[in-house]
């Protein structure tokens, strides 16, 4: 277990590494010069753009301009944004708990109705409504995120007026919850049913069953608990698939998170922007996969032990 | 030997294929979503003859009108014929699942080939590599690649070729550490094959069936991923007529003309449903055990 532990949190220490080196030379594989790209807009003298390239450090060799990054990220100095002039890592801090709350709601919706979803499949597998909700996965996996929140906007916010068009306050968040959620509980359910399915055939339930326990018993004490292993060791990804589809989900419904930050300074060329926003997106889901992985060896005793 | 045995493989292969299709067309995932892509096909090949306007042709209509017998999808904001432009719009979109499946297959082909084959110390960094830009999310990394090359649909594409790289690599990675524990490997190792032989003309026929699903799963995954960024107005620009693109200028028109939001945004749905039943009837026809459940 704590060579489990171990291995996980270097794995995860590495790929943060290696996420501040690929935004070091991201700068660097913009074909031109960035500086100009990013100060295309701005009436600026030759000198003007010297100083900027001075202050970004560009003028170092890039070891050096590695290792001033590195420095200062360890004072929490992420740089400036080019447009309004603010510190990126306070821009960040501010935009960040509105896409946390809209993913953390969403992935309580997707696990609500995917779960349910799925444990029904399987448990009435082969059945119209195993096929019905079969179906009902398929169409959410294949339905745009971006469209379904058009299609939710029109009828509930246009058409009936019972929820705000957008805004920050909590009515505001039912709308794009709803649209991530529900593509993503497409998702949860066709993985829920396989793995309900591979449980359902192993032995231990046949002996449960065969020795006369209860059926509610069987299902949820014996049944449900083996399949909830395999996926909880997807929630990690889930977790992901709800950060990056918020990204689009918040240009929707104007909802002003990480994700509408991000658009905007891809707009702008923002790269100190854009540089602190993947460093800080990469290792929100290094660690939150890194937490679900050490929840998942604490369910799993194969893990635990091994 | 050397004569008989590339005929029997080949008339193998031949029989095989027929089945195949047989299969796929009985299994109603497959036959429905072979059908959509099919459609999806001729409709981008045929548009010119398809479409009644030119999809770029401004004021071919009066404008904002709702669906009618002339103007089957309505009119846009600039008088355009919807309907022609769905039509056209589905040339774009083929184009960008061919060409964006295309760079994330063959790098990632080679690269998770590569790592399986040789294993130890290469395997190990490019693998780990792989897992680091698999943990960034695609959408991220094709943010990353937008950052660095400019908006645009050209540059959209290969954004999310890039993005899916990894994916690709993992999945081939995986395919390529089965086979390697199979008797035909160790015989081809044993029979003194080169590492190019091994790779290309042993490793490489066996790992296809695998990369067939998901890459026609994965074309899904691009269309979507193409239509995002257009729609967050990061890919195609005015006045290309693709699908994520027309639903992005629909937004401020929704109350108006609901029917600009409504054609374009099922089309993309229609077409990655397409892709994605017809990769479940493929992954049904290759690999019977999973129909079974």
């Amino acid at each position: 277990m704590i060579r489990y532990i171990i291995q996980r949190v270097l794995a995860a220490l590495v790929t943060i590494w290696i996420t501040t080196i690929a935004v070091t030379l991201l700068i660097h594989a913009v074909p031109g010069d960035p500086v100009r790209i990013m100060y295309a807009k701005f009436q600026s003298t030759p000198e003007q753009i010297e100083a900027v390239r001075i202050a970004l450090g560009l003028d170092q060799p890039i070891y050096i301009q590695y290792g001033l990054y590195v420095s200062r990220l360890f004072q929490g100095d992420l740089g400036r944004s080019i447009v309004g002039d603010q510190p990126v890592l306070d821009i960040l801090l501010t935009r960040f708990p509105p896409t946390l709350l809209l993913a953390t709601t969403s992935l309580v919706i997707a696990v609500v109705i995917g779960l349910s979803l799925g444990f029904l499949a399987a448990y009435k597998r082969g059945t119209v409504i195993d096929v019905g909700a079969m179906v009902l996965a398929v169409l959410g996996v294949s339905i745009p995120h971006f469209w379904l929140g058009l299609l939710l906007l029109f009828f509930f916010a246009l058409q009936l007026g019972w929820l705000p068009v957008a805004g920050s306050d909590l009515r505001s968040l039912i709308l794009p919850a709803l649209t991530l959620g529900l593509a993503n509980a497409a998702v949860l359910a066709r993985l829920t049913r396989s793995a309900m399915i591979d449980i359902f055939d192993q032995d231990f339930v046949r002996t449960a069953r065969a020795k006369g326990l209860p059926k509610t018993m069987v299902l949820y004490r014996h049944a449900l608990r083996a399949g909830l292993v395999p996926i909880v060791s997807m929630m990690g990804l889930q977790f992901a698939y709800m950060m990056g589809g918020a990204i689009v989900v918040e240009n929707v419904f104007a909802w002003n998170g990480v994700g509408r930050l991000a658009i905007e300074a891809v707009f702008a060329r923002d790269y100190p922007l854009i540089q602190g926003f993947i460093l800080f997106f990469a290792t929100v889901i290094v660690l939150v996969s890194l937490v679900i992985d050490l929840l998942y060896a604490v369910l799993d005793p194969r893990i635990r032990y091994s | 030997m050397a004569s008989i045995a590339p005929t029997t493989i080949a008339e193998n292969v031949h029989g095989e294929l027929a089945g195949f299709w047989l299969r796929l067309v009985k299994s109603p995932t497959g036959l429905i979503g072979l059908l959509i892509v099919l459609t999806l096909i001729a409709t981008a090949l045929f548009a010119v003859w398809i479409a009644p306007f030119d999809p770029l042709q401004m004021g071919a209509g009066p404008r904002l009108q709702p669906p009618s017998a002339q103007y089957w999808f309505g009119t846009d904001d600039f008088g355009r014929d919807l309907f022609s432009r769905v039509v056209y719009g589905a040339r774009l979109t083929l184009q960008i699942g061919v060409i964006a499946v295309g760079i994330s297959l063959t790098s990632g082909l080679l690269l998770g080939l590569v790592a399986g084959y040789a294993g130890g110390w290469t395997e190990r960094v490019l693998m780990r590599l792989v897992d680091v830009l698999f943990s960034f999310t695609e959408i991220v990394i094709a943010l990353a690649c937008l950052a660095i090359l400019g908006i645009g649909l050209t540059n959209a594409m290969i954004a999310i070729g890039i993005a899916s790289i990894p994916f690709y690599a993992r999945v081939t990675h995986s395919v390529v550490l089965v086979e390697k524990g199979k008797p035909y490997f160790e015989a081809g190792i044993a029979a003194g094959a080169g590492h190019v032989r091994m790779i290309f003309l042993h490793l490489l026929p066996n790992v296809v069936p695998t990369l067939i699903v998901v890459g026609t799963l994965g074309i899904s995954t691009a269309v979507l991923a193409a239509a995002g960024l257009s729609f967050l107005g990061l890919g195609a620009q005015p006045p290309e007529p693709e699908w994520g693109f027309m639903l992005s200028s629909s937004r401020d028109l929704i109350s108006r003309a609901p029917w600009m939001m409504i054609f374009p945004g099922s089309a993309i749905a229609i077409t990655v449903l397409g892709f994605n039943l017809l990769g479940d009837g493929i992954r049904e026809v290759l690999d019977p055990r999973q129909v079974m459940r």
